[in-house]
């Protein structure tokens, strides 16, 4: 549905974003998880046509977003970072505009705009003046009016932004509920809705995708998945060695020590794909003298996975350029995996 | 076809709707009528003493008193217009640039010659909105007028100031589309539309071709020219062409601008 080929935006020398490529299946929801800065933006205003690529191509449903704009542009619905909003207007007035500026037939209109705004749970304000919603309704409006014609796209830029945990409940099903008859491309640098909502995640950093995968397969690939965090007493070393030994153990590290206990800390990772039984481990660990006192199963998670890509590259951007490689040596291979 | 025609009269709705909703536009609309209703009854009251001073004086030349009226009363309100207008066209893009709202428009299927177009619309409406009550009140006293009034001459000359109206509109709404600033678009309209005004004097000076060239710029001439009851064509034409110039930079405009922003 949405296909992008080696993207590249230049803002006077600096660039925003450097040879992006990714593409988004039908009714799929991407997420684009990145901190501040890192080009998402940038990306989602390329893909609505607002601004034009330096380089690359992209394609929304097989038009050229900027040759094709026009097409385009009736196949998406967007949520700019600030949602778009007239103040005067009321909550009804703005979606049948939108509405009518995005080409519904009168006949449809009344209907669509209804629907988006139940979908939103607008219903109840739809005479309020836009000017006196509070911020998480705005946050609402915005949505509705990026769904309001019913695009095959839908493009949200950082669509929790400035709402309460429960309203963020309410958006994230609300998108999930749009997958399936619509692509959602969403940016976010909140962890766990990226892993709530999306059926896959591209990671973006420093205007470079560093990996696009699904949550799950992101956070196993990269980190090996699982594994346990031991509280033992004990020689470290003589628990490290013969923990390193069991097979499908990737690597055992000491931890730092609780202030108040006395006993090691040592975190244990397994290799990818081999499940290794609590059993063995805590067998070993008996079997050499060693005191455990606590076993606790770890599972790599997103946030992990984040911290990992994007630090890399701020560490290796302060060393040597042959660092740099590194990093971007192994998450391509994730990426290409992926696309 | 039908579709760019739909899209600007959704624009020139949302446009004219926003003007209900603006504290704005009612002081603009208050101020106008006051001041146009002030200066209309001070316009009425020279021209009757200047013809009671010559009657006096045993003058026995015909005087067109409706004409002279008309002259003077339209040539008072575009002086108004001009300190208005600026304050009316300043809002149509900066404000939405500042809403965040540009980027709804730009990122819908409207080409920008349509939101222009609308848009001009809209606010050229809402100034012909102003004029409709002074449109009363010179019936009635042109009604009771001898010799009787000619409606050529308060056609042309409405015209003139409806077209005057929509060429500084026009440049305005340019201007407006160049900033965030809706105070930077309204002193700059105004500085814009001052220059326009006098030129054909500044030209004068100059004098040789160039001077002639400027001198056709002048808005005040060729409005004149209309309120008098010359429909001079070149005068059309030089309207018309503020207005489509005014409209092409909008649109040019919007696109320059959104490329460059980071």
């Amino acid at each position: 549905m949405i296909n992008v080929e080696h993207l590249s935006k230049i803002y006077g020398s600096t660039p925003a974003i450097a040879d992006i490529t990714f593409t988004v299946e039908p009714g799929e929801i991407l997420g684009f998880l990145g901190p501040n800065g890192a080009g998402k933006t940038t990306t989602m205003r390329i893909l609505t046509g607002y601004l034009p690529a330096s380089s690359g191509r992209a394609t929304i449903a097989g038009y050229e977003v900027h040759e094709n704009s026009m097409a385009v542009r009736q196949r998406i619905g967007y949520l700019p970072e600030t949602p778009p909003l007239y103040s005067d207007m009321t909550v009804e007035g703005f979606l049948h505009f939108v509405a009518r500026i995005k080409g519904v037939n009168a006949g449809e209109r009344p209907q669509r705009v209804e629907s988006a705004m139940t979908r939103c749970n607008l219903t109840e304000r739809r005479r309020t003046l836009i000017r006196k919603l509070s911020k998480g309704y705005r946050q609402r409006v915005g949505i509705a009016q990026a769904i309001v014609h019913d695009p095959p796209v839908i493009i949200l830029d950082e669509p929790t932004v400035g709402l309460d945990p429960r309203q963020i409940i309410e958006v994230r099903n609300l998108i999930k509920n749009l997958a399936g008859d619509h692509t959602v491309i969403l940016s976010t640098h909140i962890l766990p809705e990226v892993s709530m909502t999306c059926n896959r995640v591209a990671i973006i950093n420093k205007g470079r995708v560093v990996a696009t995968n699904t949550p799950d397969q992101l956070t196993s690939q990269l980190l090996g998945g699982a594994g346990y965090e031991l509280e033992i007493e004990g020689d470290a070393t003589v628990a490290q060695t013969t923990l390193q030994t069991l097979p499908g153990v990737k690597s055992v590290e000491l931890l730092e020590p609780g202030s108040a206990s006395p006993h090691l800390n040592l975190r244990l990772l397994t290799e990818p794909g081999t499940p290794l039984a609590g059993r063995e481990i805590a067998a070993t660990i008996v079997h050499a003298g060693l005191g455990l006192y606590e076993m606790r199963r770890v599972q790599a998670n997103l946030e992990t996975v984040f911290l990992e890509l994007t630090t890399e590259e701020v560490a290796s951007e302060a060393g040597s350029a042959a660092s740099e490689e590194t990093p971007t040596d192994n998450t391509e291979a994730i990426s290409e995996e992926a696309v | 076809m039908r579709v760019v025609l739909a899209n600007i009269l959704a624009i020139y709705r949302r446009e004219l709707q926003s003007y209900f909703a603006s504290p704005l536009a009612y002081v603009v609309a208050g101020v106008f009528w006051l001041l146009t209703g002030f200066f209309f009854v001070v316009t009425l009251n020279l021209l009757t003493q200047q013809i009671a001073y010559a009657d006096s004086l045993g003058y026995t030349q015909a005087i067109d008193a409706p004409y002279q009226f008309l002259q003077a009363f339209l040539g008072v309100v575009s002086s108004i217009a001009l300190f208005i207008l600026p304050i009316l066209s300043m809002g149509l893009y900066a404000e939405e640039r500042k809403r965040g709202t540009l980027e709804l428009l730009a990122t819908s299927p409207v080409t920008n010659w349509a939101v222009a177009l609308g848009k001009l619309l809209g606010v050229l409406t809402f100034f012909i909105t102003l004029l409709v009550p002074l449109l009363f009140y010179e019936a009635i006293v042109l009604s009771a007028s001898t010799p009787p009034f000619s409606p050529a001459v308060v056609l042309s000359g409405h015209l003139g100031l409806i077209l005057l109206a929509a060429a500084i509109l026009s440049l305005g709404m340019f201007i407006s589309s160049l900033t965030d600033s809706t105070i930077v678009a309204a002193v700059s309209t105004f500085g814009l539309i001052l220059l326009l005004w006098v030129i054909d004097t500044l030209a004068q000076r100059l004098g040789g071709v160039a001077g002639a060239v400027l001198g056709h710029l002048s808005l005040l001439k060729h409005y004149t020219n209309l309120v008098q009851g010359i429909l001079d064509s070149s005068s059309l034409l030089l309207f018309a062409s503020y207005i489509l110039l005014g409209l092409f930079l909008t649109a040019q405009a919007v696109d320059a601008f959104r490329f460059q922003r980071s």
